[in-house]
């Protein structure tokens, strides 16, 4: 068995709406060990994205144990929580979320950015980067003048630039055709045969084969 | 990562181009008019600064218990400084000065020369470096001249001119003058103004002989340097015992008159007043006042106009940063912390700040010229080039970008990742923040703007106030020639007699209004009348003084045709007669030293001091061989402009040489006009400029507001709804913050208006329309602004709005 990456430990996630509470995720039980690829599956409002955003440590559990490569990240201050998600979690989502402003280039370029990495050796890693995601020639094009798929790769060039151990997919091809969703998901496939891990949020049975495991929620539980 | 920013910073800017061009526009206009009003604040701050012993020149003055209360008064006499100085201890240096006009000649040159006459000491306390000739006594001798470098170049061009003898009329001969030493110009910022500089005892006989040893003929200033070891407080306590010594008939009199005398129980008291406050004291109204209200007031419009176009900048980054907020949530997820968002939205600010800056500088070089004409100023941006004053404002500047930038900049940068991500705003307590800048910028326009209206009508009714003397068909000029004054009336009147258009010509020793050369002087005198103290004004008139102003006699006569005979005669004022209380006025005299005066007439009062002050007690002699400096010439009223061609050709015949400076009475009165004038165009444009700021702001909020509501009003139009109710839904938001900045602004605009209106005894009443006026200015022009993008997003068709949700 391979080093564990993260387990949550009966984490859940509850909210206030006005006076009563509700549970967005349910005591989840979860381990992962580094080279898995894990699918998240269940009906919309199940819980999927509150799951990986806190994952993600975009969001905190309200109650429970989160161990991320062994560190305590329920008992964690924000500055800290950000610095690890910054060196090992990578996010791929559904809406692409490219800044408009800036260029492919520059967008697969920002996170090297925030680490403070030289400015040499950012131009190789996105150099490196393009090349490999065959996008070269679209480096100085901006997001709006891309197709989806075009997109959804930037996307994860970006989220693969500063090498993380995990990135987290929230349903990655759902805004793309069957052909282009069906490169995506070869891509992760290629990715995580490389020893990257994902965990991937989708709807689509297909796309959940990909993975090594799957996982079903439904109303914040896994079942 | 600074290139990255600056990137995205100039994209952003070039995306939202119609937002940055509303700010880059208003705060250029804003800092443009800022620079120059800080400016204008600093110079006239900075006036009798540049004296190295600046901190302790004082003019002394006195403070006397009269009728009304305390009364100020600069005036000295002859023996009064030198006997200070003798008597009481710590003033380290002091010197006389008057100052006033003379006729210079060299060679067939004539010259116009505003002159200083002081005492040997004034090149000590003042700092007016000698640059050229005698450095220790240049004015020692009485026939010693000092010039400044520009007079000396005006009479001697490139000639040198140390040694060089010119002549001074004085009490009607040619006197000679050796040029001893010149002086360097000095600082604009000078209120003593001068080309030449004489001894005081070369003054003519009857400024200076004839008061030589009199203690009762004040007709100059006194300035002095104490001594740095003495308070000022401490000094003016000292002179108590001086003041008994020599003042001891004045005090006894206000004793004998029952005035009251000062809290330390003293009739007159010797005071100082520092150098720099000279220039902003006021003597006319009871105890000297020093204020500098005005500049202030000219910095403080320069801040709010500053204020205004911040806000508008405030709101707009606001409002726009919610089309950012994806952006926001994507960095934050990439790893961008707080600060490093902070800072990349606080650079994008600081530099549409940095643009406007610029810009606005140059707007300022641009607008200087204009500047200084119509405020009469010689300010200019080297004027702010002072290091402290410079560190002072690069400072402020970092406050307002750190400010108005840093605070949306905060705002986004605190904002969470996932709500930020999902492009969600809590936008319901910004709206508030939002919504009370612009009830303040509104405000601060409206109080500018009702300031404005009750400024202009003040000086509308001062203008156009029926003075009680014939403003309109009367020129007036001053005998400014080598005649003396007898002879040119004399002369004038010969050439002017058969000319049908000139109805007749007199003359006075004192202007009304303020005349195109620009001096005047008053004479009050003071007398015993049934054993109590009376002052007055005294003018000594010419024949048909009365007939040529159409002052109106209510009793008795006016002075005959032969004023010889008139000579003992004299015709008082209402005021004078009330304070004579006679039973019969036109039995009684008055005794002067010299002569007894019998009242032969009483005019009407009429305003012959500004309209800041009640009429005086005034009394009219026919003095014979007086000097009389102003004549007046009434003129018809049929072509007042040949009438003024013609008196200005008979002038230039009878003295070719001196210029010809007349002007009709009521541009004499508007002159005097001048500070209120200036004072309206500055709040005047300020408003102008807080207004289009303001709506700025508000053109900017429509924008926004109609794209945030585009499918709310393509619902409700799908619904039903008509044009008008849409244009009102979209409106009624903005009319209600108008109606609220003015229920503000007013009263506090009444409270400003009604005190400043304090300082003139004949003011208008203030009126509620002048501020329903302003406020009704405000909302049309408001109104104006928003309509056009509410009445097209209100007339569009609702399936195009629906479609690009
Ligand atoms: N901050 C929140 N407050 C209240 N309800 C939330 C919040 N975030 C998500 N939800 C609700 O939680 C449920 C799960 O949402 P989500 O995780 O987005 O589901 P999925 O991604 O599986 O569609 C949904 O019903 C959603 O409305
Ligand atoms: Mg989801």
């Amino acid at each position: 068995m391979k080093n564990k990456l993260l387990s949550l430990n009966i984490a859940s996630k509850t909210v206030n709406l006005g006076s009563h509470k509700i549970a967005l995720l349910d005591k989840i039980d979860l381990q992962v060990h580094e080279g898995e690829f894990i699918s998240l599956m269940g009906p919309s409002g199940s819980g999927k994205s509150t799951l990986l955003n806190c994952i993600g440590m975009l969001d905190r559990f309200t109650d429970g144990g989160y161990t991320f490569l062994g560190e305590p990240v329920h008992s964690m201050k924000e500055k800290n929580r950000s610095r690890l998600y910054k060196e090992y979690i990578g996010f791929v989502f559904q809406a692409y979320h490219l800044i408009d402003e800036l260029t492919v280039y520059e967008n697969i370029e920002t996170p090297l950015l925030y680490k403070n990495i030289k400015s040499s050796e950012r131009k190789a890693m996105v150099a490196d980067m393009l090349d490999r995601f065959n996008i070269v020639g679209k480096k100085d094009l901006f997001p709006m003048q891309l197709s989806g798929g075009q997109q959804q790769l930037v996307g994860i060039a970006r989220a693969l630039i500063g090498k993380p151990k995990l990135i987290l997919a929230d349903e990655p091809t759902g805004n793309l055709n069957s052909k282009q969703s069906d490169e995506i998901m070869e891509l992760f496939a290629q990715l995580n045969e490389e020893g990257v891990t994902i965990i991937q949020a989708t709807h689509s049975e297909s796309n959940a084969a990909y993975g090594s495991r799957i996982i079903n929620l439904l109303d914040g539980k896994i079942v | 990562m600074f290139k990255n920013y600056f990137k995205i910073a100039l994209r952003n800017l070039w995306k939202n181009r119609t937002f940055t061009t509303l700010n880059v526009v208003g705060l250029t206009a804003a800092f443009g008019v800022a620079i120059l009003l800080a400016m204008y604040t600093v110079f006239q701050l900075s006036f009798d600064r540049f004296h190295e012993h600046g901190d302790e020149i004082y003019q002394v003055y006195t403070e006397d218990s009269g009728l009304n209360g305390i009364e100020a008064n600069i005036s000295k006499s002859e023996p009064f400084a030198a006997a200070l100085k003798d008597e009481v201890a710590g003033v380290e240096k002091i010197t006389r000065y008057i100052s006033t006009g003379v006729l210079l000649s060299q060679d067939d040159k004539q010259f116009d020369m505003s002159t200083a006459y002081v005492d040997p000491d004034f090149f000590e306390i003042f700092s007016f470096p000698i640059i050229k000739g005698d450095t220790k006594n240049p004015i020692t001798s009485e026939s010693s001249v000092v010039m400044t470098e520009l007079a000396a170049k005006r009479i001697f061009g490139d000639e040198e001119p140390i040694g060089q003898t010119v002549s001074i009329l004085r009490d009607e001969q040619q006197v000679p003058f050796t040029v001893t030493a010149i002086v360097k110009d000095f600082p604009n910022t000078s209120s003593m103004d001068f080309d030449i500089v004489l001894n005081f005892k070369s003054q003519n006989e009857h400024a200076y002989a004839r008061t030589i040893g009199r203690w009762d003929m004040e007709n100059h200033e006194v300035y002095m340097q104490l001594a740095e070891a003495v308070q000022q407080e401490q000094f003016e306590k000292n002179t108590t015992d001086f003041t008994q010594l020599h003042y001891k008939n004045v005090i006894d009199n206000a004793k004998r008159d029952g005035f009251q005398p000062n809290p330390e129980g003293l009739y007159r008291q010797l005071k100082l007043l520092p150098l720099a406050d000279v220039r902003f004291a006021n003597f006319n109204q009871g105890a000297v006042t020093v204020s500098r209200t005005m500049p202030y007031l000219v910095l403080g419009i320069s801040i709010l106009i500053l204020f205004i176009a911040c806000v508008n900048f405030i709101n707009m980054s606001i409002a726009k940063s919610a089309q950012r907020l994806r952006e926001i949530g994507m960095r934050k997820t990439l790893g961008a912390n707080k600060k490093q968002l902070f800072f990349q939205f606080w650079g994008e600010s600081i530099l549409v700040f940095l643009i406007s800056i610029g810009l606005g500088i140059l707007l300022a070089v641009f607008l200087l010229p204009y500047f200084q004409t119509i405020f009469k100023t010689q300010a200019s941006l080297a004027t702010l080039l002072n290091p402290s004053l410079l560190l002072v404002l690069i400072l402020s500047v970092l406050l307002i970008t750190l400010i108005a930038g840093g605070y949306p900049a905060l705002l986004m940068s605190r904002l969470g990742t996932l709500q930020s991500l999902k492009g969600k705003l809590d936008v319901h307590g910004k709206n508030h923040l939002r919504n009370s800048l612009m009830v303040l910028q509104f405000g601060i326009a409206i109080l500018l703007i009702s300031g404005t209206l009750v400024l202009w009508d003040q000086v509308e009714f001062m203008r156009t106030k029926d003075l009680g003397f014939n403003k309109d068909q009367v020129i007036a000029f001053p005998l400014n020639g080598q005649l003396n004054d007898q002879q040119a009336i004399e002369l004038l009147r010969n050439k002017l007699q058969d000319k049908p258009n000139i109805l007749s010509v007199t003359a006075s020793n004192t202007i009304l209004g303020l005349g195109k050369d620009g001096s005047r002087s008053t004479s009050v005198l003071g007398f015993e009348h049934q054993g109590r103290g009376v002052d007055t004004h005294m003018v000594v008139v010419d024949a048909d003084y009365i007939e040529t102003l159409d002052l109106n006699i209510i009793k008795g006569r006016a002075f005959r045709k032969n004023l010889a005979s008139d000579s003992l005669s004299v015709i008082i004022n209402e005021a004078m007669a009330k304070q004579l209380n006679e039973d019969d006025i036109l039995a009684s005299q008055i005794d002067l030293d010299d002569a007894v005066y019998s009242v032969v007439g009483v005019i009407k009062d009429f305003n012959f001091q500004e309209l800041d002050q009640t009429i005086a007690p005034m009394t009219l002699f026919a003095l014979p061989n007086w000097n009389l400096r102003n004549v007046y010439v009434k003129v018809s009223s049929q072509n007042l402009e040949q009438a003024y061609t013609d008196v200005k050709a008979a002038w230039n015949s009878i003295e070719p040489n001196a210029e010809f400076q007349g002007s009709f009475l009521n541009e004499n009165i508007d002159r005097t006009l001048r500070h209120e004038r200036t004072m309206i165009t500055m709040i005047g444009s300020g408003s102008i400029l807080a207004i289009i700021l303001s709506c700025i702001g508000l053109f900017a909020m429509s924008l926004l507001i109609v794209a945030q509501r585009k499918k709310e009003i393509g619902v409700r139009k799908i619904v039903g709804a008509s044009v008008s109710a849409i244009t009102i839904l979209l409106t009624k938001d903005f009319l209600k913050l108008i109606v609220i900045a003015f229920l503000i602004a007013s009263p506090i605009a009444w409270w400003a208006m009604s005190k400043w209106l304090q300082n003139y005894v004949y003011r208008i009443e203030l009126n509620i329309w002048m501020f329903l006026g302003a406020g009704g200015i405000a909302v049309v022009i408001a109104m104006l602004t928003i309509a056009v993008k509410t009445i097209k997003a209100a007339t569009s068709n609702p399936v195009d709005s629906l479609r690009t949700e």
